[in-house]
């Protein structure tokens, strides 16, 4: 094998283009012909982008997400996995062959389906959850980043096609993350589509919310004592004492101390720590966790969107329904040193000033 | 006390394959085998036989069958692709995905040896297989200083 063949070959199965379909593997534009002098240009990796997944990969793709009877046709899957950047390629290399059909409008529906799931689910779950840590909590469960995670579990990674976009001044980079999340919404609106809105859910409950997601890393608190006794105020019971409950070694280099802190009679929470003021917060800390984080029970959940009928359709048109009791409506958590300020940051785009300055900087 | 800025897009769940949805990572199997040598005999009769109802069996795998003539024949199978992005370090599931392939020859099976071992590829994950107890015949919480009790090297032998 030529040295020319052999680069072709990692780079095919780095790339993970299916040669065994192809007419002629290397291409012809590939090998170096001594022509009269015409320059040969042929990048490899352009080449793999442009070649579209076998007809095999995707159906194996839909029976393995067990979803062959939803994604019944190559069609089908080879639309929800085309992001909108690969018209542009496919434009300027095959101007004459039709545009192929993208998954931006399914992306689009599919991401408000898996936004409604996730947020009405863990409002029913955590109904005592302050709202920024629920809207993290929706992000962690189906943001960008998890649905590209859930799309490379899914096998989706060789079936993507799109095309890498920079940074400008209307739009941010387009990320290989960004692209591949794109497949499993599109998946999700197929789903909602050709079958229902409750088995929308169904789809988005298995695979985006039975995942592992840690909730107290979320919850920050500046002054958790602070907000601990605003907190027993707004619920109408008595002011918070804290009480040492067990120490040991207090005078030597490694004293520990067990403090709780009570409402009445009642222990709102523990912790404890090497100095008792360090125990103190923590105590403080596990008070408002033990609120913020009451979970309700699986076989007590209900959400919402269960009203729906069941059928394919339209939603507001009456038909079977399952029974539904609403959940506890969680008190909003106190707001303190806040100045009425939200304190949200927004990522900044950089300026044309700023482009520049960046490209004569690596020119320089 | 001022508290570390959450960037809502850098937050993510971490994989739970099986939990509730199972997603196998085998993706593709590719059969190589020779026309002519006799030791693809049992893979090419395996391949005309039987590999139409394995292939049906899994509707998940891609088949290749791949005619390779002077070389052995042999059974690749294809797991999950990785994307450069993810880290996979804070999962505790046990299937990750890895993008390895594993290969095994076939030349010394009989045909129901070149079915096992398809279904051996079927199943797997694609990791790589660790001994457990790797060098650690015996495993013990306590280390023995003075060797092992053997119930014949006391004064008075256990007697049943």
């Amino acid at each position: 094998m030529g040295h020319v063949s052999k680069r072709l070959y990692s780079s095919a199965s780095k790339l993970a283009v299916s040669t065994s379909r192809l007419k002629q593997f290397p291409p012809k534009e590939a090998i170096l012909v001594p022509d009269s002098g015409k320059p040969n240009f042929f990048d490899p990796e352009l080449w793999a982008a442009l070649q579209p997944p076998p007809t095999s990969a995707l159906t194996a793709f839909a029976h393995r997400i067990g979803l062959a009877n939803v994604l019944s046709s190559a069609d089908v899957v080879r639309r929800a996995c085309t992001h909108k950047s690969f018209l542009n390629l496919h434009a300027k290399y095959y101007p004459s062959s039709p545009t192929p059909p993208t998954n931006a409008n399914l992306a689009t529906l599919g991401n408000s389906l898996m936004g409604l799931f996730a947020s009405e689910h863990l409002h029913a779950a955590y109904p005592h959850l302050p709202t920024r840590v629920l809207k993290a909590a929706v992000s962690a469960h189906v943001g960008p980043l998890t649905c590209a995670s859930v799309a490379q579990e899914m096998g989706a990674v060789p079936l993507l096609r799109w095309h890498r976009q920079p940074t400008t001044p209307m739009s941010p980079a387009l990320l290989h993350s960004d692209a591949l999340a794109s497949i499993p919404r599109a998946i999700t609106a197929l789903v909602y589509q050709e079958i229902s809105l409750q088995s929308a859910r169904k789809f988005v409950q298995s695979f985006f919310l039975s995942r592992q997601v840690d909730l107290r890393s979320m919850i920050r608190f500046r002054d958790p004592k602070r907000a601990l006794i605003e907190t027993v105020e707004k619920f109408g019971r008595e002011r918070p004492k804290s009480r040492l409950l067990k120490e040991t070694g207090r005078y030597s280099n490694s004293p520990v101390f067990v403090v709780g802190i009570f409402s009445g009679q009642d222990k709102l929470g523990e912790g404890f720590g090497s100095s008792l003021k360090m125990a103190e917060y923590r105590a403080a800390e596990d008070s408002l966790h033990r609120l913020y984080l009451t979970r309700t029970p699986d076989h007590l959940l209900q959400v919402p969107s269960s009203t729906f009928p069941f059928k394919q359709g339209n939603i507001y048109k009456t038909g079977l329904e399952v029974p539904y009791t609403p959940g506890v409506l969680g008190e909003a958590e106190i707001l303190y040193a806040s100045s009425g300020r939200s304190n949200i940051v927004a990522p900044k785009r950089p300026t044309l000033e700023e482009i520049e300055a960046r490209r004569e900087g690596l020119d320089v | 006390m001022a508290t570390k800025q959450i960037l809502r897009a850098q937050l993510r769940s971490y994989p739970a394959n099986g939990h509730s949805a199972y997603v196998p990572q085998v993706r593709k199997i590719v059969l190589e085998y020779c026309q002519n040598l006799p030791s693809s005999t049992n893979a090419r009769t395996f391949i005309l036989n039987d590999l139409q109802r394995v292939a049906w069996q899994n509707p998940h795998v891609e088949f290749v069958v791949k005619q390779r003539n002077g070389h052995e024949p042999i059974a690749r199978g294809f797991y999950g692709c990785v994307a450069s992005f993810c880290d996979t370090e804070h999962s505790s599931d046990l299937i990750v995905v890895n993008g390895r392939d594993k290969v095994i020859p076939l030349q010394e099976f009989e045909v129901n040896g070149v079915e096992k071992k398809v279904q051996l590829l079927l199943d797997s994950s694609g990791a790589k297989i660790k001994q457990l107890k790797r060098g650690r015949i015996v495993e013990s919480t306590t280390e023995a200083t003075r060797g092992i009790w053997s119930g014949l090297h006391v004064d008075t032998p256990f007697k049943i």
